[in-house]
């Protein structure tokens, strides 16, 4: 093979992204341990809890963020390929995205909360109020670091060349979706 | 403006009092007091009260310590302020954040560690519900009052990945484990709301997360911090040593 045909392995983004993602997961695996840890002793408390979450609800919140995922890959790919004025259309999407999930949460919070169901109700809705709302705090900075990156893109600040900042704001948003595609499972499946 | 020659060992003093408060912290606040682990949320009146009249001298004395110690955050505040002025100039806001929340933060840690020293003091005189109530209140101050120090955080961070210097001051990880440290004060709001589990004071995330992140970070940057005060007087020799003329040149120069 020749040198010409060797691609270089390039981490995107910067280092400590990584380190930030990593250690954020770490947080969110010793939290869905601790709830299966808790589920295991009360089993029934646990599955009688999971049915009164809606599966149809968590499933289209999975498919919101997969589809803001998609398009966060869209506007790293027009970077990628120096599309310019593409990345912001695909970032603003991914932020409208993650204001819909933002107004499923609120709807779907306010829906159990009406029904008396809050954190104290039990174990379950604990883990449930808990994971859920943590993982809202990560959309919320994932939805503000989309507008910053729409606005610096608006302005042409990411190419081919010049694409590390927008690729650190991809992986974080990634890393968003993944704990949702835990999360799912985990609270609104396993019954 | 650069510091004079004279000021480097203040500079350098101060910055080692960040080793001194996480490690007489550990010793006092954590081993000697008996706050790692901590005693359960869940805990009794009755079995609060007792672990305080059987701990009453050591809760006492690692209190009496820690109101002091604590200081030690303020003061090294101010030399990572110093440094962080060094990249983003003398009149940066950020260097001025941290060097806030650095002194703040002393404020409930003095404030927890003083209701916990009352309590262990009264013991003899207060009923366990009050103690109780003491323990509580302590928790409540020193753990959600975990804002400020997340924005003294925050500045440290956003200072030290700008710093252009080929070999910075401070690693990016160090400012990147910064973020993950404030990541993890954030479910700490929910600890008056559980008694068990993992977000209660004592529970898995709470302390065991939260606060051994927050640890590494502070140790992390005391190490660098001192890195870089050193560093800084070296650079800051050689670039007088550059700029002070042969003599006699400049006369020679002149005619």
């Amino acid at each position: 093979m020749s040198k010409a045909t060797v691609a270089t392995k390039r981490l995107p983004a910067v280092e400590g992204v990584w380190v930030f993602v990593g250690a954020d997961m770490f947080f969110f695996a010793v939290l869905f341990f601790s709830f299966m840890s808790d589920r295991v002793k009360q089993t029934d408390v646990f599955q009688a809890s999971a049915t009164g979450l809606s599966a149809d609800i968590g499933g289209i919140n999975t498919l919101i963020l997969l589809a803001s995922s998609w398009f966060v890959v869209q506007a790293v790919h027009a970077a990628k390929q120096d599309r310019g004025a593409e990345i912001a259309k695909w970032l603003l999407a991914a932020f409208a995205c993650g204001i819909a999930f933002w107004v499923s949460k609120v709807i779907e919070y306010g829906d159990k909360l009406g029904a008396g169901i809050t954190p104290v109700t039990n174990d379950f809705y604990m883990y449930y109020y808990t994971l859920t709302g943590l993982h809202l705090l990560h959309v919320t900075g994932g939805c503000v670091m989309l507008v910053y990156l729409w606005l610096r893109a608006r302005g042409g600040a990411y190419n081919s060349q010049r694409m590390a900042v927008l690729e650190g704001g991809g992986i974080y948003w990634h890393m968003v979706d993944l704990l949702w595609i835990v999360l799912f499972p985990l609270l609104y499946l396993m019954r | 403006m650069q510091a004079r020659a004279n000021d480097y060992g203040t500079w350098k003093l101060m910055a080692w009092t960040g080793p001194i408060f996480f490690i007489g912290f550990f010793f006092m606040w954590g081993l000697l007091a008996s706050n790692f682990p901590p005693m359960a949320a869940s805990t009794s009146a009755e079995g609060m009260w007792q672990h305080y009249k059987d701990l009453q001298f050591e809760i006492m004395l690692g209190m009496s310590v820690c109101i002091v110690l604590g200081s030690c955050y303020m003061t090294f505040g101010i030399a990572v302020s110093r440094v962080m002025r060094r990249i983003e100039g003398p009149e940066g806001m950020l260097s001025n954040m941290e060097m806030m929340g650095a002194t703040i933060t002393y404020a409930p840690i003095l404030v927890a560690c003083g209701i916990w020293l009352t309590g262990a003091l009264q013991v003899d005189v207060l009923p366990p519900v009050a103690i109780q109530t003491m323990y509580y209140l302590g928790w409540m101050i020193i753990d959600i009052a975990y804002m400020v120090t997340s924005w003294q955080i925050i500045a440290v961070s956003l200072v030290f990945l700008r710093d252009k210097r080929e070999k910075k001051l401070v690693p990016s990880w160090v400012c990147w484990w910064g973020f993950v440290t404030v990541a993890s004060f954030f479910p700490v709001s929910l600890i008056p709301f559980f008694k068990e589990g993992p977000f209660a004071f004592h529970g898995m995330f709470n302390f065991w997360i939260a606060f051994p992140t927050w640890y590494i970070w502070i140790v992390s940057l005391s190490f660098f911090i001192i890195k870089a005060v050193n560093r800084i007087e070296i650079e800051d020799g050689a670039k007088a040593a550059k700029e002070v003329p042969v003599s006699g040149s400049g006369y020679a120069a002149a005619r």
